[in-house]
């Protein structure tokens, strides 16, 4: 450590750390064992995939950004394949839009689980943190019972989806559903009540409604602070528009708030998976495809972290003259400033663990 | 982060500040709408961004990049994209290659930081104005403005890896040779 003012000293965690899952480097300033500042320092899984899209045709780029990262590899070509079917207007069709939310609902829990187990084993509370990372496999196994893979599922393409689910698979997801279903209410009631748990994360990283609203945070850091955000409901696209999604709040703006957030999330997306399979329309799940035109197009989608968004200019040519997105990891990485500030040391890991970031998104 | 202010005043506000047809409404098939303008000049930046702000429009993103991408006539345009109720408002500016500045609006959405330093540091478009001017992802040894470059990874790498990598090893053999 380096002292740095009269009071303060300097803690360089990172970029390399036991308790990272990804690069980054944060350099902490301390009093005593109280955090006082935070800079962060990122870049070291910077890709240049940006640069990359833009040498890859329309068609290769599904597959380059469903490599952005892994836990929301679906959302990156999913949100992708929608600007370019909003630039060419294209017509998908509602079986495909009805099996996109199925890939997208699976990640999402798969995603949310992985999190809060690894909250578990952030606090110490192992057996927890192995409970659910092995209720978490049965959507593993369901991921890839369905898609044939545990991450990258390459269920999208432009225009629809790459293949269509058998009544048997939809199947075999109902029953993974109700296995998971029972093991997520006793989670969200050890996370809610457990004397450890809520020692360790109640009032611990607090970012007031004022602040997430200042910051522009998105997704489950927002909900967690009390602001009812999230695309699915307010610009809602694909099958979500015939959808009820529950926008899942929570007021405390703490760990646990965050941690909640995504529990109860996971029960909204079973309704929602369950609610797919019941009104799932017959028909193709490919649209035909036009000539893509020249031109701009957005899409949104609510990744697991919250909102995501992709700007597509095109020229005429197979490949982009411009592919811009911006994952909500990006937008949350300010908010632990304010959520560092005055925090215990060993309540770093934790904090930083809370906002879900993906550093692998952030950088591209 | 809805307001109570109609978004059809905002929107009548930005046309205002663009160029003659500078303004577009499209909708998708899920109906959400999105709003294009493109300013008269990078000028009205700030006068477009105080709307936004106080329509409690949210700054999503900016991005960066070359309409044109010719290579060496680098041309670069600055897409600001908000959403204000649910509908995505994209402003659009040019810049003027001979003096590559634009305004900072960190003061009006504190989440432009990041936004503008990675613009600054990917396309060497200065901000002025910008608080923390510290690059975000690329290490300080490198030059500014590298997303302007068209370099194919083959002519980029030029068997210069191999190359350095065999030199090393004949260097430290000699080395070893000398030493015994």
């Amino acid at each position: 450590m380096n002292r740095t003012t009269e009071k303060t000293y300097a803690l360089p965690i990172g970029p390399v750390h036991v308790a990272l899952e990804e690069p980054m480097y944060y350099k902490i300033e301390l009093d005593g064992e109280i955090v006082r500042g935070v800079e962060l320092t990122a870049g070291h899984v910077h890709r240049g995939m940006e640069a990359l899209a833009l040498r890859r045709n329309l068609f290769q780029n599904i597959v380059l950004t469903e490599r952005v990262c892994s836990l929301c590899s679906n959302s990156h070509p999913y949100t992708y394949c929608m600007s370019v079917e909003n630039l060419a207007d294209i017509a998908v069709p509602p079986r495909a839009q009805c099996l996109r939310v199925v890939a997208e609902e699976i990640k999402r829990i798969s995603s949310h689980l992985f999190n809060v187990g690894v909250m578990a084993h952030v606090i110490g509370y192992n057996s927890l943190f192995m409970h659910m990372m092995q209720q978490r496999e049965i959507m593993q196994d369901v991921k890839e019972t369905l898609y044939g893979n545990r991450m990258n599922l390459s269920a999208n393409c432009i225009g629809g989806v790459t293949h269509d689910l058998e009544a048997e698979a939809f199947a075999f997801l109902l029953d993974g559903l109700a296995r998971l279903e029972p093991e997520v209410a006793r989670a969200l009631d050890i996370y809610r009540t457990d004397r450890m748990v809520v020692a360790r994360t109640r009032s611990v990283g607090v970012l007031s409604r004022e602040d997430a609203l200042a910051l522009a945070v998105v997704g489950p850091v927002a909900r967690g602070s009390g602001l009812a955000t999230d695309i699915r409901r307010d610009a809602p696209y694909g099958a979500y528009v015939g959808l009820d999604v529950d926008v899942v709040v929570e007021q405390g703006g703490d760990v646990q708030s965050r941690a909640l957030v995504r529990l109860r999330e996971i029960q909204a997306s079973i309704d929602l998976l369950r609610a797919c399979v019941r009104a799932m329309p017959a028909g193709p799940t490919l649209a035909v495809l036009p000539e893509i035109p020249a031109g701009q197009a957005i899409a949104r989608s609510e990744a697991p972290r919250g909102e995501l968004i992709y700007y597509l200019r095109t020229d005429g040519s197979q490949t982009p003259n411009r592919l811009k997105w911006r994952v909500p990891s990006y937008m949350n990485w300010d908010a632990l400033g304010i959520m560092l500030r005055n925090a215990k040391v060993s309540d770093i890991p934790l904090i930083v663990n809370s906002i879900d970031p993906c550093i692998s998104c952030t950088e591209r | 982060m809805t307001t109570s202010a109609s978004p059809d005043l905002l929107v009548r506000g930005l046309a205002a500040l663009c160029a003659e047809d500078g303004h577009q409404a499209t909708e998708n098939r899920s109906g959400n709408l999105f709003h294009w303008f493109r300013l008269a000049g990078p000028g009205d930046l700030l006068d477009a961004a105080k709307r936004l702000a106080a329509h409690g429009a949210r700054l999503c993103t900016i991005t960066a990049y070359d309409p044109v991408r010719e290579h060496g006539h680098p041309r670069h345009e600055l897409a600001y994209h908000f959403d204000c109720q649910g509908a995505m408002f994209t402003v659009t500016i040019e810049l003027d290659e001979a003096d590559l500045r634009v305004p900072s609006i960190s003061g009006l959405f504190r989440n432009a930081d990041w936004n503008e330093r990675e613009f600054r540091e990917m396309y060497g478009i200065e901000v002025q104005g910008l608080t923390n001017s510290k690059r975000l992802f690329l290490d300080e040894k490198l030059d500014a403005g590298i997303m302007d470059r068209v370099l194919p990874v083959s002519v980029l790498m030029n068997g210069a890896s191999s190359r350095d990598l065999w030199e090393r090893l004949l260097a430290l053999r000699a080395k070893a040779e000398e030493k015994a």
